[in-house]
């Protein structure tokens, strides 16, 4: 066992000795992350139903008690629950989880609009956490945890309180400016990869979770949960897992609510999953309560006329975000369409989505694209 | 003798060639130095970035003199009366040089913001937006790109979008590959005193309602002042612009919207031809009065219906057509320069105008109309009204387009368009932001 430990360390060490002989051409010294920076630092016990909710923002992610033993295991607490979304939005490649959590008695109602917007209660808590695998092929093993996004529902009103990571991953601190992290890791092909992961500010976080100026949720809505997750060995559809725990007030198992394919599930229509691609990476802002309602390009799963879903539609104020092209769309040709050109450019000001992302989704580029070729 | 004559043919071919390319002017012209001021630290950089996210109603936020380089957007997030103070524009510079993500450098939303006396430059989008904000002042803001080559300069340089109650005084923008001072889907709003050059567009007011636009500078853009109405938006038309006392002249500035050579992409401001002092485009109740329009190498005025970007025009709640128009007691100077010749209107003004080949024009109007409503222009079914003390000796061209290239016709005859109309506006309000 420890001989094997010693082995992984030696081939983490040659990897990143092999960085740092390519990178060290140019002189500027990165300094890079690795494994053995991360501390077994046990933080005391807090209990989560025993803090004081006004307090909120706390100083550091352990001081909400979300988590038991080694915080960076991320290992819940009774209450707080794992959830997934049927799609993802893209996040350069980082892994995500995510958890609710809901002060005691309390519960959500589902809303009767085509989405199944939740309704929640004052104190609600969503826990996102953006995280690399050292190896991809390996997401089990180890991993770097970068940041964790809360949405906190305080006296009516959400806000958006972003924590980072330290390098020893023994906690994570409050932070309102944002940041630019290094990040490496080796993907599905065992290729090394590296990039400046950028941790939005605080109110970067509306840029997304914003309708009517009033900061949302985006991925707890009855169309994104409407699916069956395996966890901890069960497997049940995530709306009756939360009404039975209690978290959902007014499931009915009669009732059919809105559902998202996810985007990666290749036995889907072709379009259904370009169009829940569109919607989890894009509709959070181009829909008309958001703001990329300035464009007229609305990508909602739910959107049905072909010119605010882009097709022969032309740019109001992309500026050279709209490349060399007319129309956000033109069928049978990604290679002339503004969208494909504006998921495919690193450009910014040009790159779309505007944040979160610093570089190309390939598989989502080409998922896209043949959508729009099969047009 | 026939030689010498071929002789000379040439060298004024060469003559004219050389006329014509030097005529595409570009400048990056600049209104202050910032490599003069003080670099502001990383901690005070940082201080600024948190006293505007978590900024509460009511705040004052004053930025001392220096030159912040930010790694991050700044965002205010729907706050009431908020005040944004530098120390002159030529002594707060905000920099977004460094900026990885995020659309612009600045963006500000609430009610009743004012911001003043300070400089953003080199967003990499946008330099300062406001989105659904009721009550926004920009005062003495100077938004700029300071890259060489302005291809990779942004967007906007001041852009309130979806607003209300908008005022944009004494402020500069320059350099931006799209408006320098765009206002869209907005209502009431000031546009004075301002100067906007080395843009593609100067000024813009786009799907906008009651807009008044005065006492501006507007030189040496592409596009000197522009009012558009763009179809398939959530507000799908805007009427209601007044443009008086400007000064639009010189706007004889390469259009660099897309790479030299680059066909027009689908932006309609790559269209605009260099040489143009206030353009409508589908605008509704406009009136142009009092300004100084001068040296614009192609048109001082055109007015234009939706048709001639030969883009789809199927939207709700919207007209391509430019109607009420009123257009009087403004002060023309042509330039001996020759109009455009890189954009297509620019050649359907050079080669098709009705005064000969390489004329500048005043006036023209593209001659598209509502056939429900007449079967001829003759009788001005659109209502464009010309009041002009001395439109014998302006170049003025109505074209008849609609049969296409095939069958461009163009005439001197202003007699159905001398008539009066009224434009109504009301910002009175406003002058007390």
């Amino acid at each position: 066992m420890r001989k094997k430990s010693l082995l992984k360390t030696l081939f983490y060490s040659l990897i990143l000795f092999s960085i740092l002989e390519c990178t060290s051409k140019e002189k500027e010294h990165i300094e890079l992350w690795d494994a053995s920076l991360i501390s077994d630092i046990d933080l005391p016990y807090k209990n989560i139903n025993a803090i004081d909710l006004n307090e909120i923002p706390f100083d550091n992610l352990s001081d909400y008690g979300f988590f038991q033993g080694l915080i960076r295991n991320l290992d819940p607490v009774e209450g707080v629950l794992l959830y997934e979304p049927a799609s993802s939005l893209f996040t350069d490649y980082a892994f995500k989880s995510r958890f609710i959590w809901l002060p005691k008695g309390n519960s959500i109602t589902i809303q009767n609009d085509v989405e199944g917007t939740f309704d929640f209660p004052d104190n609600t808590i969503l826990i996102k956490n953006f995280y690399y695998p050292v190896d991809f092929s390996q997401p089990e093993g180890i991993r770097r945890i970068l940041e964790t996004r809360l949405l906190v529902k305080q006296r009516g009103t959400w806000e958006a309180y972003p924590y980072i990571w330290k390098d020893d991953q023994s906690d994570a601190q409050y932070k309102v400016a944002g940041a630019e992290i290094k990040v490496h890791w080796k993907d599905y092909n065992g290729d090394q990869v590296m990039i400046n992961y950028l941790v939005p500010n605080k109110n970067q976080c509306k840029s997304c979770h914003n309708i009517h100026e009033q900061l949302v949720p985006i991925g707890v809505k009855a169309k994104y949960l409407n699916h069956t997750i395996v966890h901890k060995e069960e497997s049940e559809n995530q709306l009756l897992k939360w009404a039975i725990s209690g978290k959902l007030s007014n499931y009915s198992k009669e009732k059919r609510y809105p559902s998202m394919v996810n985007y990666q599930d290749t036995s889907q229509p072709l379009e259904l999953r370009a169009r829940a691609y569109l919607d989890i990476n894009c509709a959070h802002c181009h829909r008309a309560e958001a703001p990329g309602s300035t464009s007229g390009l609305f990508l909602t799963y739910e959107e049905m006329d072909p010119m605010k879903l882009g097709i022969l539609k032309t740019p109001v104020a992309a500026g050279f975000g709209a490349g060399s092209f007319k129309f956000d769309i033109v069928p049978g040709k990604s290679d002339q369409s503004i969208l494909t050109y504006r998921m495919g450019t690193n450009l910014v000001g040009a790159a779309m989505p505007e944040l979160g992302r610093v570089s190309v989704h390939q598989e989502g580029l080409e998922l896209i694209k043949k959508w729009i070729d099969e047009m | 003798m026939k030689k010498l004559q071929i002789l000379s043919i040439i060298a004024f071919l060469i003559f004219i060639s050389w006329y014509t390319l030097s005529c595409t002017s570009s400048t990056t012209e600049m209104t202050y130095d910032s490599s003069k001021l003080r670099k502001a630290s990383a901690e005070e950089v940082e201080k600024i970035v948190e006293a505007v996210i978590l900024a509460n109603d009511g705040d004052l936020i004053d930025i001392p003199e220096g030159y912040y380089s930010f790694k991050t957007q700044l965002i205010l997030d729907n706050k009431n009366n908020i005040q944004i103070k530098g120390q002159g524009m030529d002594k707060t510079v905000l920099s977004f040089r460094e900026l990885k993500t995020g659309g612009e450098g600045v963006k500000l939303v609430g009610n009743d913001i004012l911001i003043q006396d300070l400089s953003i430059e080199d967003a990499p989008g946008d330099g300062i937006k406001s989105q659904h904000s009721d009550g926004i002042t920009f005062r003495r803001i100077n938004v700029t790109w300071t890259n060489g080559d302005k291809s990779k300069n942004g967007t906007y340089a001041i852009y309130p979008v979806q607003c209300k109650n908008v005022v944009i005084d004494e402020c500069i923008a320059s350099h931006s590959k799209d408006a320098g001072i765009y206002v869209g889907q907005s209502e009431n709003i000031i546009v004075k005193n301002s100067l906007a050059f080395g843009n593609v567009a100067g000024i813009e007011i786009e799907n906008c309602d009651n807009a008044e636009v005065f006492g501006n500078t507007a030189r040496d853009n592409a596009g000197g002042i522009l009012v558009f109405n763009l179809p398939g938006l959530p507000k799908s038309d805007g009427k209601g612009t007044k443009i008086y006392n400007n000064n639009v002249y010189s706007n004889n500035h390469v259009n660099f919207a897309t790479p030299l050579g680059e066909d027009p992409n689908g932006n309609t401001v790559t269209m605009i031809p260099p040489g143009s002092g206030i353009i409508l485009l589908a605008a509704k109740d406009v009136e142009i009065y009092n300004n100084r329009i001068h040296k614009n190498k192609t048109v001082g005025i055109a007015i234009a219906n939706y048709h001639v970007t030969g883009f789809p025009m199927d939207a709700p709640n919207w007209s391509p057509f430019s109607s009420n128009v009123f257009i009087h007691n403004n002060d023309y100077e042509r330039t001996l320069k020759l109009p455009d010749l890189s954009k297509e209107f620019g050649q359907l003004i050079f080669i098709y105008n009705a005064h000969g080949k390489g004329k500048t024009q005043d006036i023209i109007y593209d001659g598209f109309f509502d056939k429900n409503i007449s079967t001829t222009i003759q009788t001005n079914p659109m209502n464009i009204c010309l009041q002009e003390e001395e439109i014998n000796n302006l170049h003025f061209t109505l074209f008849d387009l609609w049969e296409g290239e095939k069958n461009i016709k163009a005439t001197k005859d202003y007699n159905p368009f001398v008539c009066k109309t009224e434009v109504v506006t009301q910002v009175k309000h406003l002058s007390l932001r």
